[in-house]
């Protein structure tokens, strides 16, 4: 059987939204602006797992810079003093928080998983028999920086999370 | 591309007339950062050409929306604690006992923005008043887009993390996807309504309880001072005025008088002072 | 007065820490709930304050609560979900077992301010 999910594109947008008001952009001045370009390019990306009630991933892409920034408007510090390991951390982080709010809108008993960060871009890790059903595509600070949302189509395809 | 002079006198001079609102001077840098969604919004390539096109040919409906930009609807529940802290503690036991042949208040929350503040004095009264009690809120504001996120009740979870305690939280909303909604038991009880307070005030019954908080800072003296007379006569004799932390009646509008309401403070009209109080018939 | 920072993402440790930090708190961290009772079952004085992530390996952030509730020695510490788990029952669940705020992620820097403060842990002034 399988579940309606009720996460739509605004949702996710709003989402989205809620991350940059509370740590890349405080002030309001520097928000995502969309492209709607489901291939934009990406260098690096995370992503968090959903088992249990329903199946997929929650994936953040975005450039090196991109990346670079976000880490340091999360620990505060300038971007040239982002270490690999501060970078790793904060795109983890955030798969984890729009991950955490995704599972909180599907059908009570779905897992998520610790996440993960490939220093690669999206493309080199298309999950298998999975389909696209929300993407937030959009250009922060001039850098591309994209959430997307991915449904595994077969549930005997279920990731070990949790 | 920052708003030249005779831009940013054009949308002040706007905001003055139609909400009384002060925009300082320095402040065309804010000024663009909050119209360039707007811009965006109604298709202008930037913020210079919606303002020459508005300005070419006056659009009702495009200068709402300035306004709406340009108002600051910051609010949180339960702001600043203690007024609310002041009803529980000793405003509401005084109601209490004052009220007790009609068993019901009525407050108003004015300038409620996005409905937080009506919202939190529901919680509050849903929590202080006996059972067999009723209670009325009415909030008001000058922007339809806020009032319409009043009514509609749902918040983000960025905002119900803002001053509203978890136990509260759990037990006076519901999830509504990704957002959290306000449950009926408390909406049935507050309404909202477009209101400009500069404007010659609607005929409303008269409140216990006004709160009208951090909405008189951007009007000049004389504003504050007709806002204020024309609150005085909704206010009932023995009712009740909040306003913000940085307001105050004094040396404004000498019909109030400050009182202490807990830690902190409220004002009330002076007895035996005609104003208001004949009127109020 | 002293705050722990029990979360597994370094990064949420840093900002959280540094929020404490302007609160004047001193901080502690611990990775996850198991380090986080190793930690205090060290240490002479109890911090007032715990920021405890919920989703953790070893021991979660619930557990981690449920431990501390049941330690008579631990009974002042006042104990603040911060986390991504944001369904209406977990919250219940989290209050029931003794945490005494629930911020969800993300999270503004004047949430969780607001938030110690209604929880009496904001010295008054100290709110910038
Ligand atoms: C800073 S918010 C205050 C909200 C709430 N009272 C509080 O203290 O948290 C100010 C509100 O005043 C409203 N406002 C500004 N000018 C107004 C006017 N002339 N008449 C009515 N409301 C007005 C704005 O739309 C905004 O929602």
């Amino acid at each position: 059987m399988s579940v309606e999910v009720e996460v739509n594109e605004n949702d996710l947008a709003e989402m989205v939204e809620q991350v940059w008001e509370s740590y890349l952009d405080p002030e309001g001045i520097n928000p995502l602006i969309p492209t709607y370009d489901e291939n934009q390019p990406s260098e690096v990306h995370s992503s968090v797992s959903i088992s249990g009630s329903w199946t997929g991933h929650i994936v953040y892409a975005c450039s090196i810079e991109a990346a670079r920034r976000a880490a340091a408007a999360f620990l505060a510090m300038e971007p040239d003093e982002v270490s690999q390991e501060d970078l790793s951390d904060v795109l983890g982080e955030l798969a984890n928080i729009v991950g955490g709010n995704v599972k909180a809108m599907l059908p009570p008993g779905a897992f998520l998983s610790l996440p993960q960060v490939v220093l690669a871009p999206e493309s080199t890790a298309r999950f298998p028999n999975t389909e696209r059903i929300s993407g937030v595509y959009g250009i922060w600070d001039g850098e591309p920086v994209s959430i997307s949302m991915w449904h595994s189509r077969a549930d005997n395809n279920q990731e070990d999370g949790a | 591309m920052t708003l030249s002079q005779p831009e940013f006198a054009f949308v002040s001079t706007l905001v003055r007339k139609e909400a009384s609102i002060v925009l300082a001077p320095g402040k065309e840098y804010l000024v663009e950062a909050r119209l360039i969604p707007v811009a965006r919004a109604v298709g202008a390539a930037n913020v210079n050409e919606f303002l020459a096109e508005l300005q070419r040919r006056p659009n009702p409906a495009h200068q709402r929306k300035i306004i709406d930009a340009l108002t600051t609807n910051e609010t949180s529940w339960f702001r600043d604690r203690e007024p609310f802290a002041a009803l529980t503690d000793v405003i509401l036991p005084e109601l209490i006992k004052s009220r007790a042949t009609t068993r019901k208040v009525r407050f108003w929350s004015g300038a409620s923005s996005s409905g937080q503040e009506a919202y939190s004095l529901a919680i509050t009264l849903q929590e202080a008043l006996p059972s067999g009690w009723n209670y009325e809120i009415v909030g008001t504001d000058i922007s339809t887009e806020m009032v319409k996120r009043a009514e509609t009740a749902e918040y983000s979870q960025v905002e119900v993390n803002r001053g509203l305690p978890a136990s509260q939280l759990v037990q006076y909303f519901e999830r509504a996807g990704a957002h959290w909604r306000v449950t009926s038991q408390l909406r049935k009880n507050v309404s909202f309504k477009l209101m400009n307070l500069t404007a010659p005030l609607p005929a409303m019954q008269p409140f216990d309880v006004i709160f009208m908080r951090n909405v008189l800072i951007y009007f000049d003296v004389a504003t504050k001072r007709t806002v204020l007379q024309n609150v005085a006569k909704l206010l009932r004799p023995d009712g009740w005025l909040f306003l913000g932390a940085a307001e105050t009646t004094i040396g404004i509008d000498d019909n109030y008088e400050r009182v202490a309401a807990g830690r902190t403070s409220a004002y009330r009209v002076r007895t035996g002072v005609p104003a208001g109080a004949s009127r109020r018939g | 007065m002293r705050a722990m920072v029990i979360d597994d993402s370094r990064a949420m440790r840093m900002i959280l820490k540094r929020i404490v930090t302007k609160l004047n708190f001193d901080a502690v961290e611990a990775g996850d709930g198991q380090e986080a009772l190793d930690l205090l079952a060290d240490m002479p004085e109890v911090p007032e304050l715990a920021l405890i992530d919920w989703n953790m390996p070893n021991m979660n952030g619930l557990e981690f609560v449920t431990n501390v509730r049941a330690d008579p020695r631990l009974r002042e510490m006042t104990l603040v979900m911060v986390t991504t788990e944001s369904e209406q029952s977990q919250i219940v669940r989290a209050l029931a077992a003794g945490a005494h705020e629930y911020v969800i992620k993300p999270f503004t820097e004047g949430a969780m301010i607001e938030k110690l403060a209604l929880l009496g842990l904001v010295p008054t002034g100290a709110n910038s």
